[in-house]
């Protein structure tokens, strides 16, 4: 089979000649518009290609931000209405009857033009209370590892940019990638309604970004939490990869649930990642005490495919299956926001029947092909310990090289230092370094309390804590701050003492390389003790209990002995004495 | 108590006894249709390699052999011949799976059978690359032929070497036995796996044992598994809770039907698990006292031995010696127990 891959930039004079008789299009106030009938209520969709991997860490959030504010003034409550922020675009839809849509894109557009500005706090406040309920899923890892912090991996980050994003640089936002060049508008409708007025700023077609590579060798894998296991790989897109995906899932469901009944789900799925690429990605749960053997027949069936042992059952139960979504009623309007986001996007349009075509196509052989290219390129997430014996390469740990500078060994570990140098910094482990350059700086947060946290493009982590490392004065963070270029630093607001970490007892974790949230860590005070030291205590207690027990014991009301207990004062003085230094010495040693 | 972590085979230095008195322990020695394969592995000759793998009509011979000839012990270059054989015949499951028994051999051989907290960094570094370049052909294999049953036990020690959970191996086990149920060589491996030392239970053991002879039919050799798991008990105990684990009156009887049920039943054909098949019951009565019930084992050995359970014992050729003597004196008439 054969697909055209075309760039996915020069392609503003896209190709719709496929659509004809099937689609309508033509352009409203310069914005290509898509319709089609349907009965009923109408449904449309304003597309504009600019999504959270356009962004950097520092302005992460930033679409969203103008995504919340263009919704602000709309008081529609009884109409179907919403936005999404994706990674490559952003969706304003609505479902409602025809003034009801035009009213609601007539508003979004009219706020896009002049945001609401006044409510910039609320919303960076609102997007971080969203942030915050919003659970992480098994698979919010896998981006970051693949790409780092920047383009694509920023999906796995907290949007930062809710933190510093002023309103000069939201409006600025707006102006360049809400534009009418940068938009696509879908409608179900034969015709567009009257009324519509979507006036915008003139500006271009964003090309997607450039995928960035965090990975050097693939396949690899990385550790995930306890019960997930997770692949992706990056697909170019056809028909054959679709359809992959799908028989990749069945034949995880058929192999994890149905014959070895160690999950509960097992599945995967293709998502379009810009014109040319598409993102695959495969998950099985399971529970504890079998996750190891769903990694293994995840390894396998993974295997299977790649070995090219795949019947042709699967892939027509499978074709069978896609070809039945062109069997639908109302089929244009239904198809209506792929097109726009195709045409969005620069991906080539191909009438239904040419689609149907490419998939009557594809042959075990094309199957093959594209399982070997999944394989190759695949990221996998264990909850075991690793995953080298399938010949997956653990994905790098450290970074290649350190930096030089000021030397600052930790306060909890002996075989950890801080580097805090001209071009950048370092933490020094006993594998090996983790370093961020100033130029390669993705984000630098700060705290008033000195700490500072620094994430390179690459993913790679350091956080700078002053009460964690010797000599980190004022004059290491002002250096710091000064070689920081600017862009790229978010201030947060101060920590509560609590929240301010301090050395513990040796044995403390070393700090973990990658994960974006590694947890402020509050040292408890009985932990930080020795266990020596808590028997202690424990056995002069019950030598008390047990002293004041024989008194009462002995006592009745005719031969009071309570004088006894001017006997112990003595012996109390001096456990209690002999245990202060015990406490003194165990605090200092550990 | 000897440590006893294994894998299969030992590091014996031919096996053919120097002095006349000692068991033939050799396999292919003891077992004169292996022979042919000893002489095309010496000979480096893949084809004649080829046609006597071609001629054994079961995968448990087929797993039995391809062991036998990763654990040449003295021929360091087996795995030579092997590789080119690999690289030639890409499609073909049969190369790469005794390409696979044979860096498991390798590995395991610089693991030792010591105990883990006796085995350098270095060592189990060495180990684990040798099983994973093993587990990558054996990953690969099962990929193209899922119903390839001699490749599928290897993958049983790769699982326990490199750790990979007792779910795991159980799952390679399930699949291995949906194309072939009751492969000792496998039932073997699992149960070393469902042992206390690699984090099982005594309990899981013995009922996974159990559970094998419930479903095998009279003759089978499954009841072998019931002397190992006995044996691996042993192991694990001190010297005197050991030697008092064996006596146990309701052990031996338990020894006894299993010993009934298999190699000693009517029905048991001649095959190659009788020689490891008495060998391990003869050891398990041995050290219980129990030397009548011995008797018929070491009668059937003849001159033969398997050392895979005796080596558990230190000087286990002269105990083995003592052990047999003793046991033959009771079919003469003589009270052994």
């Amino acid at each position: 089979m054969t697909t055209t891959h075309e760039a996915s930039t020069g392609r503003r004079t896209a190709d719709l000649s496929a659509l004809d008789g099937l689609i309508s299009h033509t352009t409203v106030q310069g914005i290509p518009a898509l319709h089609a009938p349907h009965p009923g209520d109408i449904t449309a969709g304003l597309f504009f290609r600019v999504g959270r991997a356009d962004e950097t860490l520092a302005t992460s959030g930033v679409t969203h931000l103008v995504e919340h504010l263009a919704l602000h003034r709309l008081s529609l409550s009884d109409v179907h209405h919403n936005g999404a922020t994706a990674n490559t675009y952003t969706l304003f839809h609505v479902t409602g009857d025809e003034s009801e849509v035009v009213a609601y894109l007539n508003g979004v557009c009219a706020a896009l033009r002049d945001l609401p500005l006044d409510r910039l706090e609320t919303e960076k406040e609102i997007l971080r209370t969203e942030a915050a309920s919003r659970a992480h899923g098994p698979n919010h890892q896998m981006a970051l590892w693949r790409y780092g912090a920047q383009g694509f991996g920023l999906a796995g980050y907290d949007e930062l940019g809710t933190r510093r994003l002023t309103a000069d640089q939201v409006r600025h936002w707006a102006e360049t990638r809400f534009t009418r060049d940068n938009a696509v508008l879908w409608i179900t409708s034969d015709r567009l309604p009257d009324g519509l007025d979507l006036t915008l700023p003139t500006g271009s077609r964003n090309p997607t970004p450039t995928a960035t590579d965090a990975l050097p060798v693939t396949p690899a894998y990385i550790r995930g939490g306890d019960g997930h296991v997770v692949f992706d790989a990056v697909l170019r897109r056809s028909s054959a990869a679709s359809v992959f995906a799908d028989v990749l899932g069945r034949a995880l469901f058929q192999d994890l649930r149905q014959e070895g009944g160690y999950s509960y789900t097992a599945d995967a799925d293709y998502t379009p990642r810009d014109a040319d690429f598409a993102t695959l990605r495969a998950y099985a749960d399971a529970l504890p005490e079998k996750q190891d053997a769903v990694v293994g027949g995840f390894v396998d069936t993974l295997a299977r495919l790649r070995a090219g042992r795949i019947e042709q059952a699967e892939l027509d139960s499978v074709r069978g299956k896609l070809l039945k979504r062109y069997d639908t009623p109302d089929l244009s309007a239904a198809l209506l926001p792929s097109y726009a986001l195709n045409l969005l996007l620069g991906h080539e349009i191909l009438s239904p029947e040419q689609h149907k075509a490419e998939l009557r196509a594809v042959t075990v052989a094309d199957l093959h092909e594209v399982a070997r290219e999944a394989w190759d390129g695949g990221l996998l997430q264990v909850p075991t310990r690793g995953a080298d014996w399938a010949g997956f390469t653990p994905a790098p740990n450290y970074s290649p090289s350190a930096v030089t500078g000021t030397r600052h060994p930790s306060l909890e570990s002996d075989d950890v230092t801080l580097v805090i140098g001209a071009d950048g910094v370092s933490l020094l482990l006993p594998g090996g370094p983790v370093t961020v350059r100033y130029d390669a700086c993705a984000a630098m947060t700060t705290r008033p309390d000195g700490a500072r946290d620094l994430t390179g493009l690459d993913g790679f982590r350091v956080a700078v804590e002053p009460t964690m490392f010797r000599d980190v004065g004022a004059e290491r963070i002002a250096a710091l701050d000064a070689a920081v270029p600017a862009a790229v630093v978010v201030p947060l607001p101060a920590r509560a003492p609590e929240r301010i970490p301090h050395p513990r007892v040796p044995e403390a974790p070393v700090p973990q390389a990658r994960p974006a949230d590694a947890g402020d860590t509050a040292p408890s005070g009985l932990r930080s003790l020795p266990v020596w030291f808590l028997l202690l205590v424990a056995l002069e207690v019950v030598f008390a209990l047990g002293f004041l027990f024989a008194v009462v014991q002995a006592t009745d009301p005719a031969h009071p002995v309570w004088h006894w207990l001017a006997r112990a004062v003595v012996p109390a003085a001096l456990a209690s004495y002999f245990t202060f230094r015990a406490y003194q010495y165990a605090r200092e040693h550990g | 108590m000897s440590s006893i972590t294994t894998s299969e085979g030992s590091d014996r230095h031919g096996g053919r006894p120097a002095d006349p008195s000692e068991p033939v322990t050799d396999p292919f020695d003891a077992l004169p249709e292996l022979a042919p394969l000893r002489t095309a592995a010496q000979a480096g000759d893949w084809a004649a390699t080829e046609a006597f793998f071609g001629g054994l009509d079961s995968v448990g011979k087929v797993s039995f052999a391809a062991a036998a000839l990763a654990d040449l012990a003295d021929l360091a270059g087996t795995e030579g011949y092997l590789e080119k054989a690999a690289e030639t015949l890409l499609g073909d499951p049969l190369p790469r799976t005794l390409l696979a028994e044979r860096y498991i051999r390798i590995g395991w051989k610089i693991r030792s059978g010591a105990r883990a907290e006796y085995v350098s960094r270095d060592q189990f570094d060495q180990f684990h690359a040798w099983l994973r370049k093993a587990e990558h052909l054996l990953i690969e294999v099962c990929a193209e032929q899922p119903a390839y049953g001699p490749a599928w036990i290897p993958r049983l020690l790769t699982a326990r070497g490199l750790e990979l959970g007792q779910s795991e191996a159980r799952r390679r086990y399930d699949r291995l036995s949906a194309h072939h149920p009751h492969q000792l060589r496998a039932q073997s491996q699992l149960l070393q796996q469902l042992s206390p030392k690699w984090s099982g239970s005594f309990e899981a053991m013995h009922d996974f044992a159990q559970e094998c002879v419930s479903a095998a039919s009279d003759g089978s050799p499954a009841g072998i598994l019931i002397a190992e798991a006995h044996i691996e008990h042993w192991g694990q105990l001190s010297d005197v809770a050991g030697t008092e684990y064996l006596r146990n009156v309701s052990v031996r009887n338990e020894l006894r039907h299993a010993a009934e049920v298999s190699v000693l039943h009517t029905d048991s054909r001649p095959d190659w698990h009788r020689l490891a098949g008495h060998s391990t019951f003869a050891l398990a009565f041995s050290l219980g006292g129990h030397l009548k019930d011995a008797a018929p084992h070491f009668a059937a050995l003849g001159n033969t031995a398997s050392e895979s359970q005796w080596r558990y014992l230190g000087d286990w050729k002269g105990r083995y010696a003592t052990y047999r003597t003793a046991a033959l004196a009771t079919l003469r008439g003589g009270d052994g127990r």
